[in-house]
């Protein structure tokens, strides 16, 4: 356990640098990265916020493993990505990586239970069960466990989703936009519970969010606008993310008018 | 919404391709069998039409009836008197004396087959018209048809000998045609002189027949005629005998429609799952879509209209194809059916009006039946459904549905098992019928629990076969669907099976347990009443090697409105031959003139004992009262192959036949089978239609015909289960492109592709083994049942081919294994992450 919200930032589990992807060619082409750089610390909540467009999401899945880019490099837990092939990510994915959507996607034909289970079973390893316990009593779907997505709420859906992600203790969780599809209070539940994650457990989270109530629980925040990091800093309250997206919105007149 | 409707078909073509196909399969056998009844019925009513179109009258002896199981009777001569007396008769312009009857050919000591003979009648009356050479008018002149004689390699010159009641050596003077036509569509013609026909034929002054041509209307003459000859001949109408023997030929092809009749339900009904399939999944698949439609003010009538609009255009335009395929494969079908041993004459295909109405109707009505559950849903589809995000079809099946499946499915199988405690055998047709309906209907059900038991052991092996156990598990209607097309296919084939090999079976079982002779001389055709010449008998009894031989004959006769076959044996001489079991009377108590040795099943059913009588009718004599003079077992009864037995003699009073079925032989003593064997080989070389076989041998001819239905239902069923497969194949195909996001799930935690493709190949075997299950079982109790209603009527023990259904589940799961390839293939190539952003 590595409360790391000391001023010494820890160091990095996630380096990327100078990331291009282009999707399309000629006119029609679209930079959803143009030369993106950014480190993620071990064992903290970092959110990743931008408006649409910005390139976030296209970060966040190139991190985890599950798209390439067209040039840069990133490294994951000392292993580059780029270099992999796509099997070799497959596996990467399986053994460091833990994942929460926006839409929950959880399997419909399996329990709760099965769900969390899954990624482990997929990597033929056996549930750790003193830890998916603690998991799911925390989150407080243990009551839940043998029903299928279809029988609960979104709330109880998305526990189910992040019990799932943390319970391969994964080097890297990633969330895209956990919260999108919640009402406030889920959401703000969920967001609490992965910031109890991120301090009691020592667990690293990535979370693209385009909401600042959602950064405002992170450790960090880093901001991204067409396809570059342009901004980050360190304890965001929702409050401080509104008003530097308020100064991104200014800029972005200004160059428009 | 008509353009809505188009719209759809455009962007679900690939989806609906296979509904077209199964649709065009079902189609194609109804057309195929249609076109290849109404052509055979043609080419026969065309040949009959031709061959007494010239008389207007013909009068011949009268028969108790023409003809039986597809044979015409054969009918005493008419005496040479009758001739003079017709000839003077007012309004009779011409009567010419016809002789006529079957003949072998033998160039040089070579069989050539046999032919028929009629004597030479001049144009316009004959309906062999000279193409080549001369008329054969003197004796020992003959004409042969064209089309024959191109077959069997013989010109204008050669030399033949005609073997019937005698040889004669007759030289090729002519070729004749047969009406427009190069020879008449089944057999060869020969054509001679009266005179040379009348010696070959054994008739002396007699003739067959008289064909009469008057000035007067036929029906003013008819009975003039009718009058002065008597009852015992009959005046026929060209139209009447065009007609019986028409009647006469066609009934040969019944057996042959039956099947087809069969195989076209079953597949029209395999089709139908596949096409409610498609449509069901079509419509969950475009939940969203369609809510979206009704939100935007579509109706729910609507939207059904539009569902069954597309269900229309594609029924309509695979009926068309089908249509087609099945007239181009009515020629397939034939050279099928004529392989199975069946008798079609060649020539163009007729393709009634009613044929292609029937068959664009068939599809059209199953097409929209089977659609009409999926268009019913996708009409309930309500606006709200738009915003919802699962299109999941309910796990549950309706208990209502359940509870008539279940209800239903007893009622049949209690129907179908009464015939075997001595219902009527239509019941067991009835009672399967309706159990099928309710397998059917429970299922969605059954699926599941099925599903589970095949995958629990398999389940270990990963976690892929876990999820592809759970996907086959969660669409149970779906998936049931999906297994009933395949099940149903490979139910009638294991049904086929062991019906087969328990008949074969028992088949032989009785043969070799009655009949003790060492070889059995018998015809290669499959003649309906035994092609071996009376002539092969004489021959064999003067061969060294023979101990004993005795002769079998066949011939029928009409028990109360049906028609029936008897065997006719030498009581002195069968039993040096055969074990002959006897439960009341002795055999040789069958020379007392004129008695008839029952079967124990007739004597029971008909409550007949010796010294009873039994009214037989003949087509020659008439009504005869016959006394029972013993009562046989039922397993020899089958072994001489009818229920009632006569002897040679009162064979011969009945009958004019003179075609021995068998010809039992034992050998001498000392001399081994095989000796004997060789040794009539030698002597019998000049009739190479006859052949001598062993026990096995004779076994498998009597055989023969359920090998060669079930090789005909085999590669009929094996083009639906063909189907089927592609039917597993679209259903994995369309449950992943509604999966894409699931699996796409899977591949992000971790999945690798290999792992995918495994997961949709797991599917596809659990399906198939779900199928082979459900199909063996479905096919083995309907035999049972089959077996056991058959086994009222002649002792029939169960026997299943275990070896031949493992092969056909075997083969079937391999199929299924490929058939999802490329469903796998497809789903291990989705990108992890366009599946998770596919909204």
């Amino acid at each position: 356990m590595n409360p790391s919200t000391g001023p010494a930032a820890p160091a990095p589990i996630i380096v990327a640098e100078r990331l291009v992807k282009t999707y399309g060619t000629g006119a029609a082409a679209v930079h959803a990265l143009d030369h993106a750089t950014l480190s993620i610390a071990a064992g903290r909540f970092t959110a990743v916020m931008g408006p649409s467009g910005s390139g976030k999401s296209t970060m966040m899945h190139v991190m985890a493993g599950l798209d390439s880019v067209d040039s840069g490099t990133v490294r994951l837990g000392g292993v580059e990505l780029t270099e992999l092939s796509e099997r070799e990510r497959t596996v990467l994915r399986r053994r460091k990586v833990g994942f929460v959507f926006q839409s929950f996607n959880l399997v419909p034909s399996l329990t709760a239970a099965e769900n969390i289970e899954l990624p482990l079973r997929l990597a033929g390893k056996r549930a750790d069960s003193a830890w998916v316990d603690e998991l799911v009593t925390t989150l407080g779907i243990q009551e839940r466990l043998s029903h299928r997505p279809n029988e609960l709420s979104g709330g109880q859906q998305q526990r189910v989703a992040v019990a799932r992600a943390l319970a391969s203790r994964p080097e890297v969780v990633f969330a895209d936009e956990p919260t999108g599809a919640l009402d406030s209070r889920a959401g703000r539940a969920l967001l609490a519970f992965l910031q109890r994650a991120s301090r009691e457990f020592g667990q690293t989270i990535v979370m693209v969010t385009h909401d600042p109530v959602a950064a405002g629980f992170a450790d960090r925040v880093e901001f991204l606008a067409d396809g570059q990091v342009v901004d980050g800093f360190d304890h965001p309250t929702a409050q401080a993310v509104l008003d530097r997206m308020a100064r991104f919105d200014a800029v972005a007149e200004e160059v428009a008018a | 919404m008509i353009r809505f409707t188009l719209a759809q078909l455009i962007a679900h073509r690939v989806r609906l391709a296979l509904t077209v196909i199964a649709v065009i399969l079902g189609v194609a056998f109804v057309t195929g069998s249609l076109v290849l009844n109404d052509t055979a019925q043609r080419l026969f009513d065309e040949q009959f039409r031709t061959a007494s179109a010239g008389a207007d009258l013909t009068v011949r002896t009268a028969t108790a009836f023409d003809s039986g199981m597809g044979v015409e009777v054969e009918r005493d001569p008419l005496p040479a008197h009758v001739v003079e007396q017709v000839a003077a008769i007012d309004g009779v312009d011409a009567a010419i004396a016809v002789a006529k009857g079957s003949v072998r050919l033998e160039d040089r000591e070579v069989d050539l087959g046999a032919a028929q003979l009629t004597s030479w009648i001049p144009q316009p009356v004959g309906a062999f018209p000279l193409r080549d050479g001369t008329a054969p008018v003197e004796a020992g002149e003959v004409a042969l048809d064209v089309a024959s004689a191109g077959t069997l390699g013989l010109r204008i010159g050669d030399r033949l000998t005609l073997v019937a009641d005698q040889r004669i050596e007759v030289r090729i003077v002519g070729l004749v045609g047969f009406g427009d036509a190069e020879g008449p569509p089944v057999g060869t013609a020969v054509i001679a002189s009266l005179g040379t026909a009348q010696e070959a034929l054994g008739l002396g002054a007699a003739v067959s027949e008289l064909m009469i041509t008057t000035d007067l209307a036929v029906n003013e003459l008819q009975p003039v005629l009718g009058e002065v000859l008597g009852a015992s001949y009959q005046v026929a109408t060209a139209q009447d005998l065009a007609t019986a023997g028409a009647e006469a030929a066609a009934s040969n092809l019944e057996m042959l429609q039956i099947v087809l009749v069969a195989m076209s339900v079953a597949a029209l009904l395999m089709g139908s799952f596949l096409i409610g399939n498609t449509f069901a999944i079509v419509v969950s698949q475009r939940t969203r879509e369609l809510a979206m439609v009704r939100a935007t003010g579509a109706t729910g009538a609507q939207i059904l209209r539009s569902v069954l609009g597309e269900a229309l255009v594609v029924g309509m335009a695979a009926s068309g194809i089908g249509t087609m395929v099945g007239i181009g494969g009515a020629i397939g079908l034939r050279a099928l059916a004529r392989g199975a041993g069946v008798t079609i004459p060649d020539g163009d295909l007729v393709v009634e009006p009613r044929t292609v109405l029937v068959a664009v109707c068939v599809g059209v009505i199953v097409t929209l039946a089977a659609a009409i559950g999926p268009a019913r849903r996708a009409a309930a589809i309500s606006p709200v459904a738009a915003m919802r995000q699962s299109a999941a079809e309910a796990r549950l099946v309706s208990r209502a549905r359940t509870t008539v499946g279940a209800a239903l499915l007893t009622v049949g199988a209690v129907l179908a098992a009464m015939p075997s405690f001595g219902a009527d055998m239509p019941m067991l047709a009835v009672g399967l019928g309706i159990a099928l309906a309710g397998v059917i209907l429970i299922a969605p059900v059954v699926i599941r629990p099925m599903v589970r038991a095949i995958g629990a052991p398999l389940s270990r092996m990963g976690v892929a076969v876990r999820l592809a156990q759970e996907s086959a598990e969660r669409a149970p209607r779906r998936t049931s669907a999906t297994v009933m097309a395949l099940a149903l296919g490979l139910a009638l084939m294991s049904f086929a099976a062991i019906v087969g090999a328990s008949v074969k079976t028992a088949t032989g079982e009785q043969y070799r347990e009655v009949i003790q002779a060492d070889v059995v001389v018998e015809s290669a055709g499959q003649e309906m009443l035994g092609g071996v010449h009376a002539a092969v008998f004489d021959e064999v009894l003067g061969v060294d090697e023979v101990g004993a031989a005795t002769r079998l004959k066949y011939g029928h006769w009409r028990d109360a409105g049906m028609m029936s076959a008897l065997s006719a044996v030498d009581p002195d001489a069968i039993e040096e031959v055969a074990v002959i079991r006897m439960i009341d009377g002795e055999i040789a108590d069958l020379a007392t003139p004129g008695g008839v040795v029952i079967a124990q099943r007739v004597a029971e059913e008909r409550d007949l004992g010796v010294g009873d009588e039994l009214t037989m009718t003949f087509a020659r004599t008439g009504e005869k009262a016959l006394p029972v003079v013993g009562v046989v077992a039922d397993t020899t009864a089958r072994a001489l192959q009818t229920d009632f037995l006569v002897s040679l003699d009162t064979y011969a009073q009945h009958f004019t036949e003179d075609m021995d079925a068998s010809v039992f032989v034992v050998g001498a003593a000392g001399v081994s089978a095989d000796r004997l064997a060789a040794a009539l080989e030698r002597e019998l070389v000049d009739h190479p239609t006859v052949q001598v076989r062993d026990q096995a041998a004779v076994i498998a001819g009597r055989t023969q015909i359920i090998d060669q239905l079930f090789g005909l239902v085999t590669v009929l069923l094996a083009f639906a289960l063909l189907i089927a497969v592609l039917g597993i194949a679209n259903t994995l195909a369309l449950s992943i492109v509604e999966r894409t996001r699931e699996i796409g799930l899977l591949r992000a935690l971790g999945m690798s592709r290999a792992h995918v493709g495994a997961m949709v190949q797991s599917e596809a075997v659990f399906v198939a083994a779900t199928a082979v299950v459900i199909g063996t079982v479905l096919g083995a109790a309907a035999a049972f049942a089959a077996v056991g209603a058959l086994g009222t009527i002649a002792p029939l023990p169960l026997v299943v081919p275990l070896d031949q259904l493992a092969w056909l589940g075997a083969a079937v799961a391999f199929a299924g294994l490929l058939a999802a390839f490329a469903p796998a293939r497809r789903a291990a190539a989705l990108p992890a992450l366009e599946a998770i952003s596919h909204d």
